[in-house]
C-alpha cells in the first residue's frame, strides 16, 4: 500500500470499525463476576491490524481517534482516562512485542490485551487516589491470557482474508 | 508518505507465544500471593474504613459499625448502601451503572476492600496492622 491517500483512507475506516465495535461491547455484560472491565476488547483486533498494515504511527492515531470520540459520544468523560491508559499501554507493548519477529499475532495480541489492564488498573488507582484497584489486576491478567488469544485467533483471521500485502 | 514494516505478520502459535502468555500468567500468580495470602492470624479486631474520592469519610470498628447499618455514602453522582452483619460487610445496594460493587462478595478480613469506581467509594477492612494484607474485589 504505497498511496498516503490510502494508507489515510484505510486508518478511518478501521477506526470507525474501531468505534462501532467498542460501542458495541460496551453493552455486553462483564464476561467473569465480580470482575468488571474484563471485556473482549474488540476494539484491540483492529489495532493489531492497524499495527501490522499500516505502521505505528497509524495504530497510535487510530487508538486516540477512538478513545476520544468513544467518550464523546458515551458522553462518559471519566472513561476517557481509563480508555487512554488502557489503549496507549496496550499499543505501546504491542510495538514493543511486534519487533521480535519470532512473535505471532497472537503472542502480540496477548501482551496488549495484558497491558490494557494494566494500565486500565493505573487510571483506577490514579482516578480513587487509593492501592485498592491493583488487587484487581492477578485476575484481570490471567482473564487477559483468553481475551488476546481470542483477539488473536480473530486477528489471524483477518490477516488472511485480508492479507495488508493485498490492499 | 512511505514506511518500511513488517506487514506480513505470523498467523500460528509457537513457542514464543507460549513465553508471553506464561510471563504475563507468572506476574499475574505473583501479584495474587502479595494480595491474597490470607490473614487468618491477624483477623482479630476488624475496623471498617471508607473513602469517598480518596477521602477517608468513615472509621469505625466493625461491631459499632454494624450497630450502625446501613450506611449510605454519595460520590460521582452515585450512593452506594453499605451494611455489616454477623462479621462481614457488603455493598447492598448501588445506583451505580453496572451494579458490580453489589455483585462483590462480602469482606470479612483485614486487608479485604469492595471498590464502586463510578460512585469511587472504597470499603476496606483493616486491622490493628493496618490494611497491608491486601484487597478482595475492585467493582463498577
Amino acid at each position: 500500500m504505497r498511496s498516503a491517500t490510502k494508507r489515510l483512507t484505510l486508518c478511518a475506516v478501521l477506526a470507525a470499525l474501531a468505534l462501532a465495535l467498542s460501542y458495541l461491547e460496551s453493552s455486553f455484560p462483564p464476561l467473569v463476576l465480580p470482575l468488571p472491565g474484563a471485556k473482549l476488547g474488540l476494539a484491540n483486533i483492529v489495532t493489531v491490524y492497524a499495527l501490522y498494515a499500516l505502521g505505528a504511527p497509524y495504530a497510535l492515531a487510530l487508538v486516540l481517534v477512538r478513545v476520544l470520540l468513544g467518550a464523546m459520544f458515551a458522553g462518559n468523560a471519566s472513561a476517557l482516562l481509563y480508555s487512554l491508559l488502557g489503549g496507549a499501554a496496550a499499543l505501546g507493548v504491542m510495538i514493543l512485542l511486534k519487533r521480535s519477529k519470532r512473535l505471532s499475532v497472537y503472542g502480540v495480541s496477548v501482551g496488549g490485551a495484558a497491558a490494557h489492564n494494566c494500565g486500565q488498573v493505573a487510571a483506577a488507582m490514579l482516578t480513587l487516589g487509593n492501592a485498592a484497584p491493583l488487587a484487581y489486576l492477578p485476575a484481570l491478567l490471567v482473564v487477559s491470557l483468553f481475551t488476546g488469544a481470542f483477539s488473536g485467533f480473530i486477528a489471524a483471521l483477518l490477516f488472511r482474508r485480508l492479507p495488508p500485502d493485498g490492499l | 508518505m512511505v514506511t518500511s514494516m513488517n506487514r506480513s505478520p505470523k498467523l500460528k502459535l509457537n513457542r514464543w507465544d507460549a513465553l508471553v502468555a506464561a510471563v504475563v500468567l507468572a506476574l499475574s500468580l505473583a501479584l495474587g500471593a502479595a494480595f491474597w495470602t490470607p490473614t487468618a492470624a491477624r483477623s482479630g479486631g476488624l475496623t471498617v474504613v471508607v473513602s469517598v474520592d480518596g477521602v477517608e469519610v468513615d472509621r469505625a470498628a466493625l461491631p459499632d459499625y454494624s450497630r450502625g447499618s446501613p450506611h449510605v455514602y454519595e460520590g460521582g453522582g452515585y450512593a452506594v448502601t453499605v451494611q455489616a452483619h454477623d462479621g462481614v460487610v457488603d455493598v447492598t445496594e448501588s445506583t451505580c451503572p453496572n451494579h458490580d460493587c453489589q455483585r462483590t462478595p462480602p469482606i470479612k478480613r483485614a486487608g479485604q476492600s469492595i471498590v464502586c469506581l463510578p460512585a469511587r467509594v472504597v470499603v476496606a477492612l483493616e486491622n490493628a496492622y493496618g490494611s497491608d494484607a491486601g484487597f478482595d474485589a475492585i467493582a463498577g
